[in-house]
């Protein structure tokens, strides 16, 4: 535990010391917010929109970019880099656990994202968009996100220790885009046409933007919030096991 | 022959790498012993098995066949005994350039265990050992190749090991810079410390090392005191002949210097 704590804080520090990475996490995210409000709010008003809660549109999308901001699992680009750099070797040398590594850089993402989460929000401010739940959902959302951030990249991180190569580890990571987009992004999901609909209802990602949604739109809907929170820990868990297991078993 | 009191001891080490297009047999059978307060070169050419070697007896390979003891801990039943007790400077000098050379060394001994107070005066020694107080609040993006390898031998020290592995500590480095790290290496073993380095250069292993073994092709070929594997060749040749340390790896390996000239020529024509 020691050691992934001193771990997580060397991560947080080679993330902020290179913000020009962190750039575009944050800017293509608030590309898309304002190209794809810009192209549709005028069908969706504020007034006739039911499933809009009296918010405008931008309100709507906000989980979409706050959940695309934390899916560029750049961490594990900073992994694959060391693996290819020989650093991990040494960190390998050293008396630690060797899990420690890899939930040192999975721990970091967390306040990385909250950091991340809480700019975009407030960017979004000016354009009428609120957090209908209040400074606690706030909270809850910038938690869930972060959560879901650490989860991605963890599976991230788990192609850069099967492939240990930068390259691979890109292109591989592109699996994990439909899951972004096969979801309630433009519209709920209940008005999807039927083959979306079934895809969005198997993608666990739709339960978290769903969560993230209701609070920004909403309030406090437990349910929703359970089923995004259930289905970020339950992948939380599952990536942590073969995390571990993945980086004892490297050779 | 087991001798408990030896610093490494290797028998019939084997390591097989495993992959999708074919196995190889990067080491072969390695059976070797290191006592405490040598220092002992690890020579071969270019993918003979020394860094297999190495890395395997680090603890960051696994071992396909054979065992290994170091500074008494046997590396498969223990690999954190013996982490604790070595000290690694790998191949490829492996560094984190976004973070200082002060860092480096701090996070190092902070997972050794250090108390932050303990890892801050640790680093500051060995930073003066290897003269780099001056560039320590520096990243080591900017570092030259002297002064990484410097910095990556320091980091290697801050748990005061019984045994140091070098991984080829000079390759590329100008002449200087070697003498440096061969000074450096000296000391450090003058004040205990057992030191395992592989090299390529025979002029290094001539210089440093008490007794070497010769690795090719994943074997183990010739191992004795420099002076010893120079005179058996001698006697070998037959009088007048003063063979150098060169002619004893050209032997060893099946080399020879003709059939290297004429492997230069081919890649020239
Ligand atoms: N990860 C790996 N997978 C497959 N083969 C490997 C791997 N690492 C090394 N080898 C092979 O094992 C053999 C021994 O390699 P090794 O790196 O131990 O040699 P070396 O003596 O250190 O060479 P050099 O002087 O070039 O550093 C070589 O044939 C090499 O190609
Ligand atoms: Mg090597």
């Amino acid at each position: 535990m020691r050691e992934t704590a001193i771990l997580a804080r060397r991560a947080l520090r080679e993330g902020l010391r290179q913000p020009d990475a962190l750039m575009p996490t944050l800017f293509i995210p608030l590309f898309f917010l304002i190209v794809n409000v810009g192209q549709v709010a005028k069908i969706f008003p504020t007034g006739g929109t039911p499933f809009l809660h009296g918010q405008n549109y931008a309100a709507f999308q906000l989980p979409t970019s706050l959940l695309t901001a934390a899916s560029f699992g750049t961490a594990a680009l900073y992994l694959v880099e060391e693996i290819e750099g020989g650093y991990f070797d040494k960190l390998r040398a050293t008396p630690i656990p060797r899990a420690s590594i890899v939930l040192g850089r999975l721990i970091a993402e967390l306040p990385k994202s909250v950091i991340m989460s809480s700019a975009m929000i407030l960017i979004a401010l000016p354009f009428g968009v609120r957090i209908r739940a209040g400074l606690g959902g706030y909270l809850l959302l910038a938690l869930l996100i972060a959560i879901w951030a650490a989860v991605f990249s963890g599976f991230m991180q788990l192609i850069a220790l099967k492939t240990r190569s930068a390259a691979a580890t890109n292109s591989v990571g592109f699996i994990f885009f439909p899951l972004l987009f096969l979801t309630p992004n433009f519209v709920p999901r209940s008005q999807l046409s039927r083959p979306m609909e079934i895809a969005a209802t198997l993608n666990p990602v739709t339960y978290i933007m769903e969560a993230a949604r209701s609070l920004v739109l909403d309030g406090y809907d437990w349910a929703a919030l359970g089923r995004g929170f259930a289905v970020a820990a339950a992948a939380g868990v599952l990536v942590l096991f073969l995390s571990i297991r993945t980086v004892n078993r490297y050779d | 022959m087991t001798d408990a009191s030896a610093a490494i001891e290797a028998t019939d080490l084997v390591k097989t790498y495993r992959s999708k297009e074919g196995d190889v047999d990067a080491v072969r059978g390695v059976s070797l012993t290191v006592a405490h307060g040598e220092i002992f070169g690890f020579l071969g050419p270019n993918g003979a098995g020394k860094s297999t070697t190495v890395r395997m007896l680090t603890t960051l390979l696994t071992i396909t066949a054979g065992s290994a003891r170091v500074a008494g801990v046997e590396v498969i039943d223990d690999p954190d005994g013996v982490r604790r007790r070595i000290g690694v400077a790998l191949q490829e000098a492996g560094l984190d350039l976004r973070q200082s050379g002060r860092e480096l060394l701090t996070l190092q001994c902070r997972l050794f265990g250090m108390s932050a107070a303990e890892a801050a005066d640790r680093t500051q020694e060995l930073l003066e050992l290897v003269e780099l107080t001056e560039a320590a609040e520096r990243r080591i993006q900017g570092y030259s190749g002297g002064m990484k390898r410097r910095l990556d031998l320091a980091s290697a020290l801050v748990n005061r090991p019984d045994i140091l592995f070098l991984d080829e500590p000079t390759t590329g480095l100008d002449p200087a810079s070697r003498l440096v790290i061969w000074d450096e290496v000296r000391r450090i073993n003058a004040q205990g410390t057992t030191v395992f380095l592989t090299t390529q250069y025979l002029e290094e292993a001539d210089q440093l090392c008490g007794r070497l073994a010769i690795i090719d092709d994943g074997r183990i070929v010739s191992e004795g005191t420099p002076a010893a594997l120079k005179s058996q060749l001698a006697a070998r040749l037959g009088p007048g002949a003063d063979p150098s340390l060169d002619d004893v790896f050209l032997d060893a390996t099946g080399r020879t210097r003709e059939r290297v000239a004429g492997e230069v020529q081919e890649v020239q024509a």
